[in-house]
């Protein structure tokens, strides 16, 4: 590190420029505090008087006021569930392979850049490629099954670091030890570092569920912007609008008369699902740090 | 028993677990064999080629996400089979700010001008807000107010983007049309920077954060040794040291801003003509002028017009071409932080 020594003035402008910039940097800090606040608290405010049992459990209109999004709650926690035991598999592969199998070189290097560079591919293109390959190569068209496997291409790197990373902190002596009682390599993983590493990866997961059920550019061109009549659909080729998809599309496409509220209230139906969500994860982090303290 | 095992172990492991892989003893010579049957040998190897395989599947996406839209965007300039459209020359797309899909006019130029514009000036908000609040929770926040900042980072980076889009289309943009601007709508750069801001904040925050805090402490320490007030350390010792690592922070930050698609879509305003409709103005505040005019960007305009093209015809390649910009853009931004890191390094 090649910072030259500085030579430090001692004057009273110096220290007026530090209580000033103490003050700036509090500043800034308590405002994105603020703006979470005035954020959560305007989402839930414009929703609140439409949240309601009917809302909730009712089907959608086309051209009236008045309908509810029960089919698009079902899809999205469909979509997600589905996304996630698609990328599960991949995802913990992966992470596996590169804790354990790739060493050090240049193949976990190279992982580590297709890794990054997935992660940080924008959901729209992935939109793109899930259209070409599902929709229209395969001639899936927009459907619950399209909308799944793209959105898996959006949590497949976030599992794969999060395996990676927590494999690699499991301890040394605890993989030495299953070594030393004649486990075989395979074993160790699975019955020792994997148990170990759960907590860890499970707190992943739920981060990356939160993320696909926020994800709507990626369905919008793979899951479509209908919902079946029915309910439940479980089928697997009808098309699958979630709760993200149906609060862009009733907002740009303007034919309902109540597109406000319903945008509203489903925004707010999000923030309490991703809230809780949240909850989720710092009670089962806390639980996890008293328990190994 | 000789020391020797402990140390292959360390030598031949990564994280602690072996390299070596005959199924036999991981720890190499001087270790005790152990018998495993050959079930579990047999096991072992198929594991090891299936968690082989799982990674290969990442490398494999990354080739096929470029292949697909390398044969969808590139039909635009070059003749393909299953290609209904019009071959276009590069200078036609790239460089004319002329986009009239309706009229056989396709200069994407304005989209590629609405996409750096709203994502360098998010970046111009989000990068000094977003180093600041980092190194305030890693060197000099209490703990309490360090852990707030924590969640809070954490909530705003799990907001969907549909969300901030409905915020600052019903809170944002009719608050600042009717304070500044006289009831005159407001979308455009401004209101999409901001709210973009807000969104890409936390990975500038959280990734800064990391960087001071993996700063020496000896730096921080030998700085106020020679007498530096706090704000002394952090500008002219802590900033400095940690820059490769900020630069990286900045730059994943404008990967995800330039990558957002529906928030900014739904405050922007959609108009691909902007580059014309600023020419024209005669307004005497022509910058005010600009960050409040309906513009579009490379992403919004994929979300915009995509559903309403057929497969194959002209326009419709030429917004995957733009799909295979974004997509190129992502690779180079990736490699750049590759090459700061190593800047770090050395």
């Amino acid at each position: 590190m090649n910072v030259a020594v500085p030579v430090f003035r001692r004057s009273r402008t110096s220290k007026v420029v530090d209580r000033l910039m103490r003050g700036v940097l509090w500043a800034i800090a308590l405002t994105f505090v603020a703006v979470l606040i005035l954020f959560v608290g305007a989402i839930l405010k414009q929703g609140w008087p439409v949240l309601n049992l009917g809302f909730l459990t009712k089907m959608p209109e086309t051209l009236d006021a008045g309908g509810g999004i029960k089919p698009q709650i079902f899809n999205s926690i469909y979509l997600v569930v589905l996304s996630l035991g698609i990328s599960l598999p991949v995802g913990l592969g992966a992470g596996i392979y590169m804790a354990a199998y790739a060493g050090q070189g240049r193949a976990l290097r190279f992982l580590r850049l297709c890794i990054e560079t997935l992660a940080a591919t924008p959901s729209i293109v992935l939109a793109l490629f899930g259209m070409i390959v599902f929709v229209q190569a395969m001639g899936w068209s927009f459907s619950i099954r399209s909308g799944a496997l793209t959105l898996a291409l959006l949590n497949i790197p976030v599992i794969t670091r999060v395996t990676e990373v927590s494999l690699l902190a499991v301890p040394r002596e605890l993989k030495e030890a299953s070594y030393g009682l004649g486990a075989t390599k395979l074993q160790t993983i699975l019955k020792v570092a994997l148990p170990y590493a759960a907590t860890g990866i499970l707190t992943g997961l739920v981060l990356t569920a939160g993320r696909a059920f926020g994800e709507s550019a990626i369905l919008v061109f793979t899951a479509g912007t209908n919902a079946s009549a029915q309910f439940p659909d479980f089928r697997l080729t009808v098309p699958g609008e979630t709760l993200s998809v149906h609060l862009w599309y009733v907002t740009s496409d303007g034919t309902l008369p109540d597109a406000r509220e319903i945008a509203a209230g489903t925004a707010a139906v999000m923030i309490l699902v991703l809230l809780t969500l949240n909850l989720l994860v710092r009670l089962v982090d806390r639980a996890i740090r008293r328990r190994t303290r | 028993m000789p020391q020797a095992p402990e140390v292959s172990i360390a030598a031949a492991s990564e994280g602690g677990y072996p390299v070596l892989e005959d199924g036999l003893s991981p720890a190499g010579a001087g270790a005790p064999a152990f018998k495993h049957s050959r079930l579990q040998r047999l096991a072992d190897r198929w594991a090891h080629l299936g968690f082989l395989v799982c990674s290969l599947l990442v490398v494999g996406l990354i080739g096929g996400i470029l292949y697909f839209l390398a044969t969808r965007g590139l039909a635009a300039f070059l003749p393909m089979a299953g290609n209904t459209g019009r071959t276009l020359s590069f200078s036609e797309v790239f460089l004319s700010t002329d986009w009239a899909p309706s009229s056989d006019r396709f200069g994407i130029l304005p989209f590629i001008a609405g996409s750096l514009g709203v994502t360098g000036l998010a970046l111009l908000i989000a990068a000094p807000a977003g180093v600041l609040t980092g190194v305030f929770i890693a060197k000099m926040a209490p703990a309490w107010m360090r852990n707030l900042m924590r969640q809070v980072m954490d909530l705003l980076v799990g907001i969907p983007s549909v969300v901030y889009g409905i915020f600052g289309l019903t809170v944002v943009l009719p608050l600042v049309s009717r304070t500044w601007l006289a009831d005159a709508p407001a979308s455009g750069f401004a209101v999409s920077a901001l709210i973009l801001a807000v969104m890409i904040v936390p990975t500038i925050v959280s990734l800064s954060t990391d960087a001071f805090e993996s700063l020496p402490a000896a730096l921080d320490e030998g700085a106020q040794a020679l007498g530096s007030s706090r704000w002394q350390a952090i500008w002219r010792v802590l900033i400095p040291a940690a820059r490769p690592r900020l630069l990286t922070a900045m730059v994943l930050g404008l990967g995800r801003a330039i990558g957002e698609a529906m928030a900014v879509q739904m405050v922007i305003g959609n108009n691909p003509q902007w580059v014309a409709l600023m020419r024209e103005s005669t307004d005497r505040a022509p910058f005010l002028r600009a960050l409040f005019t309906p513009a579009a960007t490379l992403t919004t305009e994929l979300v915009q017009e995509l559903p309403n093209t057929a497969a194959g015809s002209t326009w419709n390649n030429v917004l995957f071409a733009m799909g295979l910009l974004l997509y190129l853009l992502t690779m180079v931004l990736i490699l750049a932080t590759r090459r700061l890191g190593r800047g770090k390094e050395a």
